[in-house]
């Protein structure tokens, strides 16, 4: 991941530390671990989320209490 | 002309006297900005304030409403404005070293549609940097205080929002929420915040980079559930200016209030939201809910099995969305980012496309999950965040300490103060943050109504229910 930092800093410009690089190739391998579960769940047929449903649903009616 | 206390004074409240001329724009418009004189330098709440155009503004109003042309419940409020959102010619730095001299030159939907019902603009509030993080601690600008007890974090990004609206410096204020940002400073500060649902209220004019445009909502911090209600009355609606807006019909909101709750079943979500949770907030928030009982409410656990994915789906949405929006002052001012601000905004830029898209299809099924679990409750109800305020200092080394134990704010999977918060963001289920209590320290407790899509009435509905059978929205902290 050093490496990719260090790509992305020359491309960049942004002058990083080598301490600089490390952090953020550490930040960048624990983001990849978080992600990696997202790949471990079946949505074959569900198409990506791109912006919330406009329908209002209709909630089911509360049940009415003893009077 | 009476004189008012400003001190926990409400729209619902002002608006009846403005209208019957027993108070003037004016005069309440100058009581707020000496208010604000006086308590500022204490709270560093607000960024920029726009002094000569709220004075117009009210001058504007009294003889309106003298001639009897009276424009409704905002007409001669005074409110405040997060400094992410663009008002035209008041300076708007979304908290950056960045934007330090940005002057828009048009105003947000939200604050033409405020303006247009007579609202009164007090000023920009004070937020963390680029709207990315929580607790607000500024470099830049400093950090805004919270004010039940100024050594702690008000939360955030709307910050400058909740302690305004908190500590009596407005009357309602309009913050930005990508991932709690209403709603985490709410709790901390004892307001009301609501969420409302994805695309209700127009996000024009909100400045780029300070949330991703898939989970960012704009939103609306009051002291009562009714003047939330009100702002949202005006607020709410399509708007061809943005694309993501929705054309869902609006009602008015306030008609959910009063409405019986006898009967609604409200549904709770076991695991995700005990994470960390601090035994005061999870005690208040179980009386909150006796009282929803007492109230002829009912409960159900409900189950979303891909819940514990929310932090993962959040983050590789964000992450690219913001990130898109940086890459001009990646390349040209870099150190003109906070130094933690920057590496985020780096690892970032290596999250690669397949995860973006992937997040896209997790949030999806957890929308049908959620969407599922509406069929047999009617709300959800949730802690909004794990731990009352914790301090700046706490903040700094990056633990609380609670329980005899040691909890981290920040983990693998993110900001741990916007854990709850989250997922009603990757959702974007309308959600109201209303207080429930207070520690024993004195600090405000929050808890989370959740509704289907478009429906806020049926968050109305159930937060003025239990804020008609509580006292904690009458409490002011002492300033």
């Amino acid at each position: 991941m050093q490496d990719t930092v260090r790509r992305l800093n020359d491309e960049y410009q942004f002058k990083l530390t080598d301490k600089e690089i490390d952090l953020v190739a550490q930040q960048a391998e624990e983001a990849a671990l978080l992600f990696k579960p997202l790949f471990e769940v079946n949505v074959d047929g569900i198409t990506p989320l791109t912006m919330i449903d406009k329908r209002v649903r209709k909630i089911p009616a509360a049940k009415k209490g003893k009077k | 002309m009476k004189t008012l206390d400003l001190e926990g004074l409400t729209i619902s409240a002002l608006g009846p006297l403005l209208k019957k001329k027993q108070i003037s724009p004016l005069e309440i418009t100058k009581s707020y900005l000496e208010r604000i004189g006086k308590l500022n330098p204490k709270l560093n709440v607000y960024l920029a304030m726009a002094e000569d155009g709220a004075l117009a503004a009210a001058r504007k109003a009294e003889k309106e409403i003298r001639q009897g042309k009276y424009r409704g419940p905002l007409h001669g409020i005074p409110l405040s404005i997060k400094d992410n959102i663009a008002t035209k010619g008041v300076i708007t730095t979304a908290g950056s070293k960045i934007l330090a001299d940005w002057v828009p030159d048009h105003d947000a939907t939200v604050i033409e549609r405020l303006k247009a019902a007579g609202a009164i603009i007090l000023g920009k509030t004070n937020m963390h940097e680029w709207a990315k993080g929580s607790n607000s601690i500024n470099p830049f600008y400093g950090t805004p205080l919270n004010p039940w007890d100024t050594t702690r974090i008000p939360g955030g990004s709307s910050s400058g929002s909740a302690v305004a609206v908190a500590a009596s410096l407005c009357l309602g204020s309009i913050g930005t929420d990508s991932a709690g940002s209403v709603r985490n400073p709410a709790s901390l500060c004892g307001t009301v915040g609501l969420k409302p649902t994805f695309g209700r209220i127009s996000t024009y004019g909100g400045v780029a980079g300070t949330g991703g445009y898939t989970v960012n909502h704009f939103g609306i911090l009051t002291r009562s559930v009714r003047d939330c209600a009100l702002l949202l009355n005006h607020t709410a609606g399509y708007d061809p200016k943005d694309p993501l807006s929705s054309d869902a019909p609006t009602v008015n909101y306030t008609k959910a209030l009063g409405a019986p709750v006898k009967g609604m079943k409200i549904g709770l979500i076991k695991g995700y939201f005990e994470q960390g949770i601090v035994s005061e907030v999870r005690r208040t928030v179980d009386k909150a809910m006796n009282t929803l009982k007492s109230l002829g409410m009912r409960t159900q656990e409900i189950e979303i099995p891909h819940i514990d994915l929310v932090p993962a789906a959040q983050a590789a949405s964000t992450r690219p969305e913001a990130n898109s929006d940086h890459d001009h002052y990646l390349r040209t001012r870099p150190r003109d980012y906070s130094p933690g601000l920057l590496y985020s905004l780096i690892a970032g830029l290596l999250t690669p496309a397949p995860v973006y898209v992937q997040a896209q299809r997790v949030r999806r099924l957890i929308c049908q999950e959620f969407d599922e679990a509406f069929k047999s409750v009617q709300i959800i109800v949730a802690p909004t965040i794990f731990s009352p305020a914790p301090t700046i200092d706490d903040c700094n080394r990056g633990y609380i300490e609670a329980d005899g134990k040691r909890i981290n704010l920040q983990d693998r999977a993110g900001n741990f103060l916007t854990r709850y918060t989250i997922p009603f963001n990757v959702t974007g289920l309308p959600d109201m943050s209303i207080c429930c209590g207070f520690s024993s320290g004195g600090l405000p407790i929050g808890m989370q109504i959740v509704a289907p899509p478009f429906r806020e009435d049926v968050v109305f509905q159930v937060a003025a229910a239990y804020e008609g059978a509580t006292e904690w929205h009458k409490r002011n902290p002492v300033l």
